[in-house]
């Protein structure tokens, strides 16, 4: 859903980091992006991710030990590693079925540069941030090339730390269902170490992600005004008008 | 010059509870032992007339152990193979009629031996050491012929085939990388009947006594895993049953060998244990009549029931692998840690070059107010 | 006169592969080939390994010696980053191989070498009384009652009554050379048996230290059991009673039946005393160390003896070892030097050139086997406890020639008849005797440390590689069962960039170098050595089981 219109009727649209940004003049149009289901998932996602690396980073290298009197902490980091790895399942078993039955921002089109237009926009995204000739980026509404490839890509890793979580899991009950779907896959790897191994390696990503993909959240906001933090919060952003849309 | 060898006269075999008692093992001990089996089988107890039942009826079965390439640590082991009551596996459960480390003859009456009784068939195929197959089979050869041969020629009669030890298993240590001599474990050889995988290097010795009694209780081979490893003894994980994994739960660790952590016998998690990636029996039936086991005398499991573990669980005191070949104390922790440090620090400088930036772009560009055209008016455009 | 091709293949009743191939002539052996017929390449799999894991990965070249080329190899790593362990750890080394050389030499005895002089069948002919009053005579070992024997013979009869001979289908049983009385035979059935059963109980001290055997763990740097006489999970009270008991059950086993057993037998083939000396140069690299770096704290001192002369004993020098391959399947770079390589230098290229499987000789061909040839200052050389026992007698070490006494006025025989297949089997007998002791001494030291609260095992300061230098090299020197030892390292980089052993059985059994030199088991079956019956090649098996071969050591 889109609606344009003077800016000034839609200052009842409160942009949280917003609000230290004069409210801009001219045409502006107010566009619908995230469902609210996308906005659900992204908030469980983006706490579970964050909970699941603080935990597994300990799992990985108890980075305090106990003293003489058991305190339980490891077991105490895993069952939070665990509910949070539930949570994360879920979320992307939701989202990937949102791909499909998302709207046209939430689809599996506008997360992975697929489109030739996207591939060629791809560079001069690049160059925006970049800061060289910043004026001929592309403009889009939901994710810009660059966005989707990011995306891409923390789908895919997502994915595998997701994949290679729950081989880990199941290996406890050798009779359970878990490992009975996804053991097998081991050998495919490369050894139980090598899933291990990945396991850990792909939480620096996210540790090197989420910095990045925060900051350029917020600083969407400040340099572009519109509120793209609160597009995640209240689904909807402002665009200036004039401006063509690649996704429009 | 003299005569021949003296032959004996051979009377029809006797079954194993004959010879058993023959050989002065009590009716109790023999129950205990059929009692003491079932539960190593992970069988009810109630199970243990019907193995009690078979093994007093059963021949005792003719086996031939081939020895192929190896260390013989896995017929050491099993000759520390015990139990409380019954001697030994070879010399009263089975009649051993081919060992190369055991026999009293050599040479060619020693290939008498294997050949009498792969003729009279219905033998149980015991292997130890791997196959190698590169230049023709010449890096492991007796009596003049290929390992490979022999291993075949002898696996056409077996009623069983027992792959015991990781060599048989999958080549073992001669076939890490590079696998010199193109060392292979017995299933690559012999594809047409089921191969029973006892590992480990070498594997625990009570592991092979339970899977032969199982295979004379119910004239198969046990239930078995992915692996072909028999699930009574490989169907779980050393770390879900580790003495120490008290320790883990409580985030109590050794840091360092002989540190305050390992006198207090503390979780060898961070010294590169691989028990939370091994399936085997160790914690539970132990070495050595039940004296201690790896982990129990202070080092890491390396995972030696695990396929390739020469290579997939080096380094064996990390808990992770070297993958990509980065310098062997180059972690991905550091990798990724300067990596998350970096980025952290690029966000920063990317937000001051992009407050630098608009500063410069305010005092170049003129503040218009006029809508729709032109830039949008920068904070305290107007107010 | 014409001369008969004899192959034996297998041997049985060793560690591994091997073919002895001879030329009779009037009942006498005339030429000899000893082939190792399987090779696995482990010095070439240990290349570019963490140094700190190499001694896991050469442990596995022998499961029957284990233990031994794990201590080869952390020594040569802790040579090479010159790590110095702690004085508790190395008590336990020499306690964990002072018992691999008590189990491995009984086992040896009983179980791979006696059925070269016992009859098993003529045991059912025995008199229990008679052999109960023999065995008593020589031994207080409590099982020697007539009961016992009566009960061990009846298993006997049983068991051949059975009609399932298993392991003894097929013996020479009632082969001539066969010299024992049936009811010192069936004292020797009884023991088979009887220590079958103990050296189940003497392998648990590996496993109080290691966790298992066979292939316990080893640690660079020291020993990963801890000490804490208060905790439950590492060597505390309990574990040292424990140790105590199994040595002191070992003692007994060597002390009241198996020296016992030895001398008794050794008296009915003394003209073995006199078979089979072969190579008369032996070789020790020393053993038992308080400091890995001075010899001269070793229990086993080195040294070197040349053509069977006592009174010169000759320093030990590590550079004068060259490994040949003319014999052997094997190759080197262009150029490298006719004498052969010194381990530093040294090389694994296999490359088959022998015939087409299957065999039929491999006698006269100019390469038939797969063990290199190792020569020290270009001699072959015995290594064992032969060559350890001379050596040690040579030196003037108090136990040894004591001990050596005892034996020569026993079987009236003089130090000539060491140089034989006899000497071989009754020096190995003589160090368990003496190494049997020296555990209850290793023991006393380790406890009083203890005591005095020194129960440090680990040396830490050199773990981490970045303590390395970027280039090192190591001599993992040892004297193990069946003789000298050693395992040549280079690290770089943190890894492996060389490894090389030569092992006991490399020397014992080489093959011919250029010069035509035999080595020791060619030597030996050239020596004046019958073989009355080419069908039946027990005296074969007697000379080459006295050096208790093992080809997985051997070609690695
Ligand atoms: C304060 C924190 C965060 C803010 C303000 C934020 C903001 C946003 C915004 C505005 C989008 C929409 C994409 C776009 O801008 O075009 C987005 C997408 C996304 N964010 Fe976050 N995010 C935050 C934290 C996180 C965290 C911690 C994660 C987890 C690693 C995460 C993962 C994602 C993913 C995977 C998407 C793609 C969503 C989709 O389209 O399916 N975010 N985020
Ligand atoms: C973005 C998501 C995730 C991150 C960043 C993450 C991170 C980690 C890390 C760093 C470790 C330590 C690995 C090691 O060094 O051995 C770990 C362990 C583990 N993770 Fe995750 N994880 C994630 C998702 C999951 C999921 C979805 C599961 C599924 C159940 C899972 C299950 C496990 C298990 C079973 C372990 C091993 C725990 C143990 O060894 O006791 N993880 N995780
Ligand atoms: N030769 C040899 Fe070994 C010994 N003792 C090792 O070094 O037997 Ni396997
Ligand atoms: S599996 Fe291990 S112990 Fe058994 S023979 Fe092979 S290397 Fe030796
Ligand atoms: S010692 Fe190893 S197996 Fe035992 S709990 Fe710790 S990590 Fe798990
Ligand atoms: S190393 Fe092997 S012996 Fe058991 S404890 Fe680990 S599996
Ligand atoms: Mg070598």
């Amino acid at each position: 859903m889109t609606s344009t219109g003077k800016i000034e009727q839609l200052s009842d649209t409160p942009s949280f980091l917003g609000r230290g940004i004069p409210r801009p003049v001219g045409d502006y149009k107010w566009v619908y992006l995230w469902g609210l289901p996308l906005r659900a998932m992204h908030w469980i996602a983006a706490l579970s991710i964050t909970a699941l690396v603080v935990t597994g980073l300990y799992i990985g290298r108890p980075y305090f030990v106990g003293g003489f009197e058991p305190g339980l902490l490891m077991s105490k980091f895993r069952l939070a590693h665990f509910i949070a790895a539930v949570a994360l399942a879920t979320t992307a078993i939701v989202r990937m079925y949102w791909l499909f039955a998302g709207n046209r921002f939430e689809r599996l089109a506008a997360l992975f540069p697929v489109r030739p237009r996207d591939l060629g926009n791809l560079f001069r995204m690049v160059k925006f941030y970049l800061m060289i000739q910043p004026e001929k980026a592309p403009h889009y509404l939901g994710h810009n090339p660059l966005q989707q490839l990011n995306y891409t890509l923390v789908y895919l890793l997502a994915f595998t730390e997701v994949l290679t979580g729950f081989i880990m899991f199941g290996m406890a009950w050798p009779t359970g269902t878990i490992y009975s779907l996804t053991y097998w896959l081991v050998p495919w790897f490369g050894g139980i170490q090598v899933v291990r191994f990945l396991h850990h390696a792909i939480t620096w990503f996210f540790c090197i992600f989420i910095p990045a993909h925060v900051y350029l959240s917020f600083r969407a906001d400040v340099v572009e005004g519109g509120g793209t933090v609160s597009s995640i919060v209240t689904g909807g952003r402002f665009f200036e008008a004039e401006h063509h849309y690649e996704d429009e | 010059m003299f005569g021949p060898t003296p032959t004996l006269k051979l009377a029809p075999g006797e079954s194993i509870g004959e010879h058993l008692a023959s050989q002065g093992v009590s009716r109790r001990d023999f129950l205990a032992f059929c009692r003491d089996t079932a539960i190593v089988l992970g069988l009810a107890e109630a199970a243990a007339p019907q193995v009690a039942h078979a093994l007093e009826t059963q021949k005792r079965p003719s086996v031939i152990w081939l020895e192929l390439q190896e260390c013989t640590g896995c017929v050491e082991s099993i000759t520390r193979s015990n139990d409380p009551t019954i001697g030994s596996l070879v010399l009263d459960l089975v009649s051993l009629d081919y060992s190369d480390t055991l026999m009293a003859a050599a040479g060619h009456q020693a290939e008498k031996g294997k050949d009498d009784a792969m003729k009279a068939g219905g033998y149980v195929l015991i292997v130890t050491g791997s196959v190698p197959l590169n230049e023709g089979g010449v890096y492991t050869m007796v009596a003049g012929r290929t390992a490979k041969e022999i291993l075949e020629e002898a696996a056409k009669g077996a009623a069983a085939v027992i792959a015991l030890g990781a060599c048989a298993h999958w080549g073992s240590v001669q076939a890490a990388k590079p696998n010199p001599t193109g060392a292979v474990g017995v299933r690559e050889i012999i594809k047409d009947k089921p191969v029973i995988n006892i590992a480990g290097c070498p594997p625990v010795p009570d592991v092979i006594t339970a899977t032969v009694v199982h295979f004379l209780t119910f004239g198969k081979l046990p239930k078995a895993d992915s692996e072909g490893r028999p699930l009574f003894a490989y169907g779980a994980r050393i770390h879900d049953q580790c003495p120490r994994r008290g320790h883990f739960d409580a985030g109590q660790f050794v840091e360092n060998f002989d540190d305050k952590g390992a006198r207090e016998g503390w979780c060898l998690y961070q010294v590169g244990c691989k028990g939370p990636q091994t399936f085997s029996p160790c914690p539970i039936f132990m070495w050595n009549e039940k004296t201690s086991w790896p982990i129990g005398a202070g080092h890491p499991c390396i995972g030696c029931t695990e396929p390739h573990f020469w290579d997939t669980m080096a380094p064996f005191y990390k808990r992770l692998p070297d993958v990509g070949g980065w310098g062997i104390e180059q972690s991905v922790d550091r990798i990724g840690a300067t990596l998350a440090g970096l980025t952290v620090a690029g966000v920063a400088a990317h937000a001051t070059w992009t407050a630098v930036d608009k500063m410069r772009r305010k005092r170049e560009l003129p503040v218009v107010t006029n809508p729709g055209a032109g830039p949008r008016p920068q904070p305290g455009g107007e107010a | 006169m014409a001369r008969t091709k004899v192959v034996v293949d297998p041997i049985t009743r060793i560690e591994g592969h091997l073919r002895i191939e001879v030329a009779a002539e009037a009942g006498k052996i005339a030429d000899a080939w000893a082939s190792a017929t399987a090779f696995r390449g482990i010095e070439l799999v240990l290349k570019d390994r963490d140094p700190r894991d190499g001694w896991a990965y050469a442990q596995r070249i022998c499961g029957v010696c284990t233990t031994v080329h794990a201590i080869a190899s952390i020594r040569a790593v802790e040579d090479a980053l010159d790590i110095h362990i702690p004085p508790c750890a190395n008590l336990i080394r020499n306690l964990v191989l002072g018992m691999q050389f008590v189990h491995d030499h009984v086992m040896h005895f009983y179980h791979l070498h006696a059925l070269d002089w016992v009859d098993v069948v003529s045991a059912l002919k025995a008199d229990p009384v008679a052999a109960a009053k023999i065995a008593s005579s020589i031994s207080p070992w409590p099982n020697n009652d007539a009961a016992h024997f009566r009960a061990v013979q009846e298993r006997l009869k049983k068991f051949v009554g059975s009609g399932q001979l298993g392991i003894f289908a097929n013996g020479y049983w009632g082969h001539p050379a066969y010299k024992l009385p049936p009811e010192v035979n069936l004292i020797g059935v009884a023991h088979y048996l009887e220590t079958l059963e103990w050296q189940r109980d003497a392998v648990r001290l590996h496993t109080i230290f290691g966790g298992k055997n066979p292939h316990p763990n080893f640690l660079v740097g020291g020993m990963a059991s801890a000490i804490n006489v208060d905790a439950r999970a590492t060597i505390n009270g309990a574990r040292i009673a424990e140790i105590r008991d199994i040595i002191a059950r070992a003692r007994q086993i060597v002390d009241q039946v198996y020296w016992p057993d030895l001398l008794a037998i050794a008296g009915f083939y003394k003209d073995w005393g006199a078979i089979g000396g072969g190579v008369p140069n032996y070789l020790v690299y020393g053993e038992f160390p308080v400091d890995i770096r001075d010899t001269n704290s070793y229990y086993f001192k080195p040294g070197v003896i040349l053509g069977n002369d006592l009174t010169k004993v000759h320093e030990f020098d590590e550079k004068l070892i060259r490994e040949q391959i003319d014999a052997a399947w094997y190759d080197y770079p262009q150029g490298s030097p006719a004498e052969g390589l010194h381990p530093y230098e040294g090389e694994t290229i296999p490359k088959y050139t022998g015939p087409k499987p299957p065999w039929d000789y491999l006698q006269g061909l100019d390469k038939y086997t797969w063990m290199k040839a190792p020569r020290y200052d270009g001699k072959p050389m015995q290594v064992g406890p032969l060559a350890r026992i001379l050596v040690a007698y040579g030196h003037g070490h108090d136990d040894v020639r004591q001990l050596a006494k005892e034996v020569m006025d026993r079987l009236q025989v003089g130090p000539a008849a060491l140089f034989s297949t006899l000497g071989r089997t009754a020096a190995r007998g003589m160090e368990t005797v003496l190494l049997a002791r020296m555990l209850d001494t290793w023991m006393d030291q380790l406890v009083e440390r203890i005591g005095n609260g020194d129960t440090s095992t680990f040396t830490r300061d050199k773990w981490d590689p970045s303590t390395w230098p970027r280039k090192a090299q190591g001599f993992g020197r040892a004297d193990v069962p069946r003789g000298a030892l050693g395992h040549w390292v280079q690290i770089e980089d943190g890894k492996f960039s060389r490894y090389q052993a030569v092992v006991p059985s490399t020397w014992n059994c080489s093959p011919k170098d250029p010069k035509g030199q035999h080595g020791p088991y060619e030597a030996s079956l050239m020596d004046n050595h019958p073989l009355v019956n080419p069908e039946q090649p027990l005296e074969i098996i007697r000379t080459i089981h006295s050096f208790d071969p093992c080809l997985a050591c051997g070609v690695h």
